[in-house]
């Protein structure tokens, strides 16, 4: 509309209903934009597998895509490979801002057969997805050739219907920053939040906001405690005992103090800038928050911790990071493989951890002299790695993950109690895993 | 096509006297006809086009699993939505949000209108400054809002509990009802300059006589508003409500940013596109954006019935 004339008088009724009508079908036509087309039958049974000699003999070049690049990664290590290669050129092609808009760009290749990209960097939780459409090539030989130098829980994210789709590239999990002059370092999540709640300023901060966060903060603790969301079959295990004593503890802790009621608006950003105002005593973050709090006046008088055990269980997590993903059509796969092989080398790994501070999945980087100059942490991080677990494997993740993160929000915001949210996320997820 | 104008001070048109039917005028319209077709013709396409395929996914079911498999599921797309609890709280909250919003835009819309009107110095900057929240991205301006009802470092908590007024301590956006007063505050701040400039043209076109008779008759500065400045200002505030209205029902990026949908703050658009585009699920997401998009025109409908019949009396009344 044309601001300048806004007051243009309105013909008659006719011309009104259609500007009315003109206007919803934009309206309309802008939501549905995004959807439509669809591939041609093809699951992930037919998909086509990558070889894992290939590599060795490939040329050309090799385009890769993702995520905008924040910490240089994805192009540092296209130059790296460029250079050690000599035969095949590698280039990162940012394809979206955020994770969720690199998502929509990726599907829309991929839904398309795009020959533009020939490794898609996929966030862990979304592998399942693309290898059920048959967007990707089979990793598996590739997988098992590498597998003596990737770390068991990382490989495990890239799985699904007993093959590997992928490779991990680096990982991701969860450790817990604290006060040193405030709070003691936590060996439970009961002595956490017991501490917590034992003065004004020793709060626990964490990432309560109603979306995939919660769902990744609330697993950690379920992981602990002995639960989880499906077992080995795919069977729904939510509705349990661990699942009540964990959404009765968090609800707890937010009650008595344990955990600001503010963390129910937190995604990762507000978390990380509430605790650097020194006001509480816990935060629960990712790696990267390490570097960021070094550049604060808490510099001096943080520590970092592995995720706590569940008291009487064991310590666990939840595992996120990247990896990479051959499309299955691609033009250049011999160049996908010869890339896929760099990234992972144990040497390239250390230079994930000392250049661009993402945790390796290679288990030999954690305890390397030059990798602990650079990254002090290493020690804690690798203990929450190998605990780790991925999050449920299955290609209707997003509805199981918001079946999990709303109903538990129900329940932290005091809207719903543990016995109904309960049951509601078991019924969710077991709607969701019959989608057609 | 009768040419006759709604607004007070559009001049008389063509004279109201029922069409010659002569040969000469049928030819006439026929050329006419022919002669507006193509771009008929493009638009039917630009929005009939899409609003079909949009009808038909909403038919179907697509599968998730499997890729490319689809079968024809008639209505139950539609069933499954009005059945369900999730539409018809999205349904209800939308409502809500777009009440408290549009009737406070307007009414602030034309407060800002009548000083924006005075005779000042400086009065065509100020008009133009006025329109900087309208120009900014909503999402930043969400981001802005969240970070300024931050408990603990938010602008806005930080001042409540100075200056000890109630709403230091809450968690706006992880409360109900609190969460919903931030978004419209926000839709508010964001979008009464809009209003307020439709209103304003409406305002200029109100001839000076009037007023110099209202005052010759002795009308107070209320009286003059009331009954000769809110009539004629009618139509813009109609004209500045359905656009409004529209824009409220499809409230998608305010919700999105602050609370995810959480709190009861979740939109009808918010449902279309967590189907759609988190879930791929393109027959039940297409499904309540046709819902969206049904409301959205039942709404518009049912303002140009009713407000529409006002503008009429109010043209009838000049004449």
């Amino acid at each position: 509309m044309d601001l300048n004339r806004p007051a243009l008088p309105l013909q008659n009724k006719a011309a009104r209903n259609k500007a009315a009508l003109a206007a919803s079908a934009i309206a309309v036509a802008l939501l549905l934009s995004a959807c439509g087309g669809g591939a041609a039958p093809q699951g992930a049974e037919q998909a086509a597998a990558a070889d894992p000699a290939s590599g060795a003999n490939a040329s050309g070049a090799v385009n890769i895509c993702g995520v905008k690049d924040a910490s240089g990664i994805y192009k540092g290590t296209a130059e790296a490979f460029t250079k050690a290669n000599g035969k095949v050129t590698a280039k990162y092609t940012e394809i979206g801002a955020t994770t969720d808009e690199a998502r929509t760009q990726i599907v829309q290749r991929l839904e398309g057969k795009s020959t533009e990209c020939d490794i898609f960097l996929s966030d862990v939780i979304w592998t399942s997805e693309f290898a059920s459409q048959g967007w990707l090539l089979d990793q598996t030989e590739l997988v098992e050739a590498n597998k003596d130098r990737l770390i068991p829980s990382t490989v495990e994210t890239t799985k699904y219907q007993d093959k590997y789709w992928a490779s991990p590239f680096f990982t991701n999990a969860g450790l817990i920053y604290y006060q040193k002059d405030k709070v003691a370092k936590p060996e439970t999540w009961q002595q956490l939040y017991t501490e917590a709640a034992k003065a004004q300023g020793n709060g626990f901060v964490y990432q309560g906001k109603q979306y995939e966060g919660l769902t990744v903060n609330f697993l950690e603790m379920l992981y602990s405690a002995g639960g989880e969301v499906l077992d080995d079959q795919g069977n729904v295990k939510i509705d349990s005992k661990e699942t009540r004593d964990v959404l009765d503890f968090m609800s707890k802790g937010l009650k008595d103090g344990s955990a600001d009621r503010a963390v129910l608006t937190y995604n990762e950003d507000p978390a990380r800038l509430a605790y650097e105002s020194g006001k509480f005593g816990y935060q629960r973050n990712w790696p990267h928050v390490y570097r960021l709090l070094n550049a604060t006046p808490l510099a001096d008088s943080f520590g970092v911790a592995p995720l706590p055990a569940w008291e009487g269980g064991k310590a666990s997590g939840v595992l996120g990071g990247w990896n990479l993903a051959i499309s299955a059509h691609s033009t250049n796969q011999a160049g996908a493989v010869a890339f896929i092989d760099f990234a992972t080398t144990p040497d390239w790994q250390k230079h994930v951890a000392m250049d661009y501070s993402q945790a390796p999945v290679n288990e030999a980087a954690y305890s390397d002299p030059a990798v602990l100059e650079k990254m002090p942490f290493a020690t804690e991080l690798l203990a929450s790695v190998k605990g780790a677990k991925p999050r449920p494997i299955s290609p209707v993740y997003p509805q199981i993950s918001q079946a999990i993160y709303k109903n538990v929000y129900a329940v932290l915001s005091g809207t719903d109690s543990t016995e109904d949210a309960v049951k509601k996320m078991a019924d969710e997820i077991t709607t969701a895993k019959a989608s057609f | 096509m009768a040419t006759k104008t709604i607004a007070p001070s559009a001049p008389p048109s063509a004279p109201p006297s029922a069409p010659r039917t002569n040969a000469r005028d049928r030819a006439e319209r026929r050329l006419a006809f022919r002669m507006t077709a193509p771009s008929l013709i493009l638009m039917a396409l630009v929005a009939a086009v899409p609003i079909g395929y949009a009808i038909w996914l909403s038919l179907n079911q697509y599968s998730v699993r499997t890729a490319g498999l689809s079968r024809f599921v008639g209505l139950d797309n539609y069933i499954a939505a009005l059945t369900s609890q999730e539409w018809w709280a999205a349904f209800g909250q939308t409502f809500t949000f777009a009440a408290f919003s549009v009737t406070l835009e307007l009414i602030l819309g034309t407060a800002m209108a009548l000083l924006l009107n005075l005779a000042f110095k400086g009065r065509a900057v100020l008009r133009t400054v006025v329109l900087l929240p309208y120009a900014i991205i909503t999402v930043v301006s969400a981001i802005t809002w969240q970070t300024m009802f931050q408990p603990n470092l938010g602008l806005v908590t930080n001042v409540l509990s100075t200056l000890g007024l109630p709403g230091g301590d809450v968690v706006w956006l992880g409360e109900h009802g609190y969460a919903m007063a931030v978004i419209v505050m926000a839709d508010v701040w964001k979008t009464t300059p809009f209003a307020a400039l439709i209103i304003l043209a409406g305002l200029q076109v109100i001839s000076a006589e009037t007023y110099e008779a209202a005052e010759l008759d002795g009308a107070s500065k209320w009286q003059t508003f009331l009954h000769i400045t809110l009539p004629l200002l009618r139509p813009a505030i109609v004209l500045a409500a359905i656009f409004r209205t529209m824009d409220a029902l499809r409230v998608f990026d305010l919700p999105f940013v602050l609370t995810r949908g959480a709190n009861g703050t979740e939109s009808m658009s918010m449902l279309a596109y967590t189907q759609l585009r988190e879930n791929r699920l393109v027959g039940e997401g297409s499904a309540l954006s046709i819902l969206t998009f049904l409301t959205v025109m039942v709404v518009s409908v049912i303002y140009i019935r009713f407000g529409g019949g006002n503008i009429r009396d109010v043209a009838k009344e000049e004449q």
